[in-house]
């Protein structure tokens, strides 16, 4: 039994009248690639967000390596500092360059000296293959260039793990292609991850479980075989069909 | 007295002119930033506050706060003495002024740059603070760039007011020389074309940068 890197339990987000999560418990372990998937406006994100604790739930814990970060008086950047987060529209900084965007949380949030800090940074840039282009703006790169600063920047902390809010689904289709190959790069060497994405085949190749969402709850879960032949539930059985098709179109 | 001498004449008043003109930007630069930010981020009643300040500031005619702060606070013993001083009382009036068009020029880019920023920078574990001077403000002021130029004009035009308040600036010099010469036109076209001088340049090099700046980052 590995450690379990992050957790949360009964944990609720309410927006207004909207329950936007339900009474989710989730533990992600060391290594573990967490695939979760589902409709548009299902609560994906908000409880990729919780977890990160980029908003706060409403009601229930998020443990972080133990540590519970729903208590009042946790220092929640220590905690973000321990997390990656990559957004589904990437949001870099506009007036740092690549390799600035990458530093500045070495810089200002791990206090590592300006030496170290911009050798990581290189590192980090290496490892998604965008260390030619440390020095150019986010406007002078492509959408698939800039999520994979986006992946950079969060891998650069050394996080216990990786949350991706749809990583791909912003890009048009030929730049999801390098975005996937990174991330693949990623689960090779055995990041902690949690990914929301729709690519199925990639889904299939790397996830150790897939989830599936929908209504704020995780309605099914378990293997990736077991989603591609045989889903238990009818909801996720009627998805992934429309998913499939889609891809094939593609 | 030849065209030269009047000229150097009016010339005379530059220096001040331009004293109260930079030195009331940077006070309202001072005063604009925090109050943007503050209106933005802070809660509700800061924000009123802020918004307050903004109403009466630019409500209120330039001059009747320069009178205000000249003849009211300047009689006031100890404490009100600097605004005895009209050259003070002027600039300050006017930063007073520039800090509540500043803010709304910084709280329009604050704006601009939008909360994703915000939330990407605190997802890397930034403080808000942090996010703040690392994140927001640089993009700020580039957005703001435009704005500020012609705020900066407004200020040079408006640190003519100083003139009723007996400061010895540019608009003074041009009056008293028309008071010597009774010369009613060359004195006050010469200084409506050192005015355009002063304000034009250094708004249109602003706005040009601030846009092509804009443009190279796509803000």
């Amino acid at each position: 039994m590995t450690d379990i890197v992050l957790e949360c339990r009964n944990l609720r987000k309410i927006y207004g009248k909207i329950v936007a999560v339900k009474d989710v418990s989730l533990e992600i372990r060391e290594g573990d690639i967490k695939l979760m998937f589902g409709p548009s406006g299902s609560g994906k994100s908000t409880l990729a967000r919780c977890l990160a604790m980029l908003t706060t739930p409403t009601e229930g814990d998020v443990f972080l390596t133990g540590e519970c970060l729903t208590r009042p008086g946790v220092d929640l950047n220590k905690a973000r500092a321990r997390i990656g987060f990559v957004f589904q529209h990437i949001w870099l900084f506009h007036h740092l360059t690549a390799l600035g965007n990458v530093e500045l949380a070495l810089r200002h949030v791990l206090k590592s000296p300006k030496k170290e800090a911009r050798e990581r940074a290189m590192q980090a840039l290496r490892e998604v293959k965008m260390e030619e282009w440390a020095n150019h703006y986010p406007a002078q790169l492509s959408g698939g260039q800039q999520q994979r600063v986006g992946i950079a920047r969060a891998l650069a902390k050394d996080p216990k793990i990786i949350i991706l809010d749809e990583p791909t689904s912003a890009l048009d289709p030929e730049l999801t292609g390098e975005v996937i190959d990174t991330l693949r790069d990623l689960a090779r060497k055995g990041t902690t991850m949690l990914v929301i994405s729709h690519e199925m085949p990639f889904a299939r190749e790397v996830a150790t479980e897939m989830i599936f969402f929908d209504e704020g709850t995780i309605v099914e879960r378990g293997p990736a075989e077991r989603f591609f032949t045989n889903p238990s539930s009818e909801r996720a059985r009627k998805f992934m069909a429309r998913l499939i098709k889609r891809t094939r179109r593609e | 007295m030849d065209p030269i001498d009047k000229l150097t004449f009016i010339l005379g008043g530059l220096p001040t002119t331009l004293a109260i003109s930079i030195l009331s930007f940077l006070l309202g630069f001072v005063i604009g930033i925090p109050l943007a930010f503050i209106r933005t981020y802070a809660s509700k009643p800061f924000q009123n506050l802020v918004d307050g300040y903004e109403k009466v500031l630019r409500g209120v005619p330039e001059i009747v706060t320069m009178l205000f702060l000249y003849l009211g606070l300047g009689g006031i013993p100890v404490f009100g003495q600097p605004f005895a001083n009209p050259f003070f009382a002027a600039t300050f009036a006017l930063g007073l002024r520039s800090g509540a068009n500043q803010s709304q020029v910084f709280r329009g880019a604050i704006r601009g740059i939008g909360e994703e920023q915000m939330l990407s920078a605190r997802s890397l574990g930034l403080s808000r603070l942090q996010a703040i001077i690392y994140v927001i403000a640089p993009q700020t002021f580039i957005i703001a760039a435009p704005g500020l130029g012609s705020e900066y004009a407004l200020l040079v035009k408006d640190s003519a007011y100083a003139f009723i308040l007996g400061v010895v600036e540019m608009m003074r010099q041009a009056d008293t020389l028309r008071k010597i010469t009774l010369d009613m036109v060359f004195p006050y076209t010469v200084a409506a074309v050192l005015y355009v001088l002063l304000t034009f340049p250094l708004a249109t090099y602003l706005d040009v940068w601030g846009s092509r700046k804009k443009k190279q980052l796509g803000l």
